[in-house]
């Protein structure tokens, strides 16, 4: 078959005229009608530059240099404007990364559908523009929004409209740039099936660009890895993910926790340095298996087996990845008897003041959290899951002084802590501290990295010599050689690990890590939590991690909490709740989680959708539960009751949540 | 996610990098300079010598700018004049950036009743058009002050702090959403220590552009109050005053007016050149008005 996009030899700078820098070179690849192509790699290796051009696009400061871009035949790089234009929406469609900044903030979606229609004159003959709009609505799964604006929508119905108005023209092949990266895990799983059902009932081609391999096993017929601007292998989704052959997908796979704790290989060391690359295979200084003559031999993509291009001349001599099973060596259980670090009882936030007007009006406060209670001891990790809007973040801020609780209490050692940050001791606020989810955001950019490690020692008048600094940076893994830089200069990780210096560095009891390795890349993300499983040994530092990825969580938490709308719904120990999800949602959460192979997955449909509750009134869930027993889930709070290792808030009793369970699992 | 962060900008590139404005600004600004510095210690007549010619006798070689109504070399007075601009211009403005942006940083910082206090305060300074305002402090300053040069400067000042308050204010209630400063919060630092350790060197940028921007208008304050009367006291040779003394000479010998004017000129758009440029160079853009 004829192949719908080919592109050859494709090379690609950015700079201006006379200073071009070189970011991608010599990609070749086709897929044909109707077929998922995945573009993944780390960020900065040019996959997103190379998805642009197969829309015939590139920002003002890039050029493309070599090759031809072949979509039906016809050259995209050598079109003119017009001809694009025309191209652009109609035949080749794109699915932004970020439906909250692409959909414009003060056109009604649906007016933003039909001019895509209308210019590319594109409504099926005898069809109305209504009747068209509600069908499109339809296939992506949602009810008739086209009257709302954009900020009324969430962020998985946003992304829901960008894929109508990329589907409204019935497009050739769809260009997916990232489409889920900012979503929940949830909401992640619904978009992929979503675009599943759309490839089969429509038959379109799909470009799909992630740095998300276990996202991309899901959904992509064939995948190209891409390493520093270059395909380093192309091969069938399923045989890359079971027997990966270049160094670089080897580590990429590996670098990937899964719920399920497989792990094949090691994790990918180091990091692409734009400035250290070789003049031959450009993935020698990261690579385990590099000889010699590995670093001057450039290395272009040969075909190896059936459908499958490896650009390694060593790739023969390398064992294939032997998958074995490693879980997280999991730290002795805490003593029962040591008195908790951090006690949280009854817990109510918000983010309005109360306000006796708002009482006497009879208008409910909008409540985040209610009810939180939990305990930390020493040296424990207890995560913190749900997903976004759920309140994990707002607990954080609470727990840290930000944020004054509406009611309950908060102690620290057995001491209760000021609500206001500004009445709490010198000292609690040294025993609690708080790494930030964005390390751009939370260096300061204009101080050198020794003066950002320093101000927390001079503030709390702790006596440091020349060597303090080394050996912190030391334990996370990193040299003194990095004090006299600015944090630009470092990349995300790199500033990631000196964000946890700077709290260790103070020797707290407590670190609250919210949402540390949601922006980071994989490879990078798995070597964050490697430091911090033995720092977790080192130190025995008690830690509350928020994070919505229950597969980062199972590596490093001892127990876990699980948290929807401003509630704990389940609290229990990794394992048990890893192997036996009783809560519902809980269950939800796990199944959303993508594992590497195929897995079919099929949200469940809500037992009675009808019947939701209002806050403080029924079980959040209520509405969206797929074990919904009736009226009373949306009417009454569900009891709490206590399990082995934690306890779990709902209205099934337990023996019937593990009968349920079971048969889940027939 | 990308988020829009200002980047530092360490190193000022090389010259042939630079954005064109900057460079004809910067040149026309080191000229001004040589000026005025060569003004202090050599004119080719005195600033005050009456009789340097024939008074009204018109531009010559001699007196490329010709000879005021007492006979006095106006090319001569406009070179010594020339630093008097540049001082008062920039004391006045170093002055009035710095209470202004000190007083914006906290006020965005700290936010509040505080906040809420000091901007009706400015709002109500500024809806006073400035030569007014310029014009009622110093006839309250009364005649023992009025023509002295520090009077000016403290009338640019409290002309300027204001507006630069304003936008103190809104950099650091931009900055101080960033995760860093709520990380020094979480320390326990004070207000003062968030604000100049945390703030002010991220809102660096801006206030640069701004202090620009501000410099670049006052010689045409100054100059407007020199014109009115309410400058620098005579016969020290401020351009503005110049126009103003010699403006019934406009028929008669019109380089007197036109060598201070041009001269005024020229620095306004050379300082605004220079700010066009180095906020291209910070990436950021300059907010124009008064």
């Amino acid at each position: 078959m004829k192949p719908l996009i080919e592109v050859r030899n494709l090379g690609i700078a950015y700079g201006r005229p006379g200073s071009w820098t070189s970011v991608v070179q010599g990609v070749s690849f086709d897929f044909a009608r109707g077929e998922a192509f995945g573009l993944v790699g780390e960020s900065g290796c040019g996959k997103s530059t190379v998805a642009y051009r197969l829309l015939g696009y590139g920002t003002v400061n890039s050029l493309a240099q070599t090759g031809e871009v072949l979509f039906d035949g016809v050259d995209l790089l050598k079109l003119d404007a017009r001809s694009l234009a025309r191209l652009r929406g109609n035949r080749i469609a794109l699915v932004p990364q970020n439906p909250t900044t692409s959909l414009s903030p003060g056109m009604r979606v649906g007016a933003q559908i039909r001019e895509m229609i209308t210019t590319h004159r594109a409504l099926p003959a005898g069809m109305t523009m209504e009747r068209r709009l509600a069908e499109l609505f339809t296939l992506v799964g949602l009810p008739d929004v086209g009257h709302r604006y954009p900020h009324e929508l969430s962020g998985g119905q946003q992304q829901r409209v960008t894929i109508a108005m990329a589907v409204s023209c019935n497009p050739d092949l769809l260009v997916l740039d990232e489409p889920t990266t900012g979503l929940d895990v949830t909401t992640q799983r619904q978009i992929i099936q979503l675009l599943q059902s759309l490839r089969s009932s429509i038959g379109m081609a799909m470009l799909y660009v992630t740095h998300d391999l276990a996202l991309l096993s899901q959904i992509a017929d064939r995948v190209g890895v891409m390493y520093a601007g270059q395909l380093v292998e192309i091969a069938p989704c399923d045989a890359l993910l079971s027997a990966p052959v270049h160094p670089y997908s080897r580590g990429l796979i590996a670098s990937i926790p899964t719920i399920d704790g497989a792990s094949s290989g090691r994790g990918l060391r180091g990091m692409l340095r734009r400035d250290q690359i070789p003049s031959g295979c450009k993935f020698e200084p990261r690579c385990d298996f590099a000889k010699a003559d590995c670093k001057g031999t450039p290395q272009t993509l040969e075909p190896v087996g059936k459908e499958r291009a490896v650009a390694c001349m060593r790739w023969k001599d390398i064992e294939p990845a032997a998958a074995e099973l490693t879980r997280a060596a999991r730290s002795p259980q805490p003593d029962t008897e040591v008195g908790a670090v951090l006690s949280v009882e009854d817990l109510a936030l918000s983010y309005q003041s109360p306000s006796v007007l708002r009482t006497f009006l009879g208008k409910a406060d909008s409540i985040v959290a209610r009810d939180i209670s939990f305990e930390l001891k020493p040296g424990e990790v207890v995560a913190l899951v749900g997903e976004s809007g759920s309140g994990k973040s707002t607990i954080a801020r609470a727990i840290s002084g930000r944020l004054q609780p509406r009611s309950g209490g908060i102690h620290l050692d057995g001491n209760a802590l000021a609500p206001v940050l500004r009445r709490r001791s010198v000292e609690q606020l040294r025993q609690i501290q708080y790494i930030f989810q964005n390390p751009d955001a939370s260096l300061n950019p204009r101080r050198r990295i020794r003066s950002i490690l320093e101000r927390p020692l001079r503030h709390f008048g702790i006596k440091s010599d020349g060597e303090t600094l080394e050996t912190v940076l030391e334990s996370v893994g990193l040299h003194a050689g990095y004090l006299n830089r600015f944090p630009e200069q470092l990349s995300g990780g790199e500033r990631q690990r000196i964000a946890i210096a700077r709290a260790l560095l103070v020797n707290p009891k407590l670190l609250i890590c919210d949402e540390i390795l949601s922006a980071l890349d994989v490879s990078v993300q798995s070597r964050i939590v490697e430091l911090l499983q033995s720092l977790k040994k080192q130190h025995s530092v008690a830690m509350l991690f928020i994070s919505h990825d229950l597969a980062v969580v199972q590596q490093l938490a001892d127990k876990v909490a699980v948290l929807y709308r401003g509630e704990l719904l389940q609290m229990a120990d990794t394992a048990t709740l890893l192997e036996s999800p009783l809560h519902p949602y809980t269950q939800i959460l796990l199944e959303a989680a993508p594992g590497l192979r195929k897995d079919q997955y099929v949200s469940r449909s809500p037992a009675t959708p009808g019947e939701t509750s209002t806050g403080g009134q029924g079980c959040p869930l209520a509405g969206r539960c797929h074990r919904q027993i009736g009226k009373i889930c949306a009417e009454s709070r569900p009891p709490v009751r206590s399990t082995e290792t934690g306890f779990i808030r709902c209205h099934i009793p337990g023996s019937q949540l593990v009968r349920g369970n079971e048969l889940a699992a027939a | 996610m990308t988020a829009i962060v200002s980047r530092p900008a360490r190193s000022l590139h090389g010259w042939h990098t630079t954005p064109g404005p900057f460079k004809a600004g910067a040149v026309i600004l080191g000229v001004h300079l040589l000026f005025a510095i060569v003004g202090v210690f050599w004119t080719p007549y005195g600033y005050a010598e009456m009789g340097a010619g024939l008074p009204l006798s018109g531009t010559s070689w001699q007196h490329p700018m010709g000879l005021d109504q007492i006979g006095r070399d106006v090319f001569s007075r406009f070179m010594y004049g020339a630093h008097i601009v540049l001082l008062l211009s920039f004391a006045g403005t170093v002055l009035g950036m710095v209470t202004g942006a000190a007083i914006g940083l906290i006020s965005g910082y700290v936010g509040g009743w505080l906040d809420d206090i000091l901007q009706r305060v400015v709002e109500a300074m500024i809806s006073i058009p400035f030569l007014a305002l310029a014009l009622v402090m110093i006839i309250a300053a009364g005649p023992a002050l009025a023509g002295q040069p520090a009077l000016i400067i403290v009338v640019v000042a409290i002309v300027y702090a204001p507006r630069i308050t304003r936008i103190a204010r809104a950099a650091a209630m931009e900055v101080a959403t960033r995760e860093y400063v709520a990380a020094a919060e979480l320390r326990g630092e004070g207000t003062l220590s968030v604000v100049f350790r945390e703030i002010l060197p991220n809102t660096a940028n801006v206030l640069l552009v701004e202090f620009s921007l501000r410099l670049s208008y006052a010689p045409i304050l100054i100059g407007a109050l020199g014109f009115l009367g309410f400058g620098i006291r005579p016969p020290t040779p401020e351009w503005g005053l110049m126009i103003s003394e010699n403006r019934n000479l406009l028929i008669a010998s019109p380089m007197t007016v036109f060598g201070p004017g041009l001269g005024l000129a020229s620095l306004v758009i050379g300082f605004n050149l220079f700010t066009d440029g180095l906020s291209r160079m910070l990436g950021q853009r300059p907010v124009m008005g008064a």
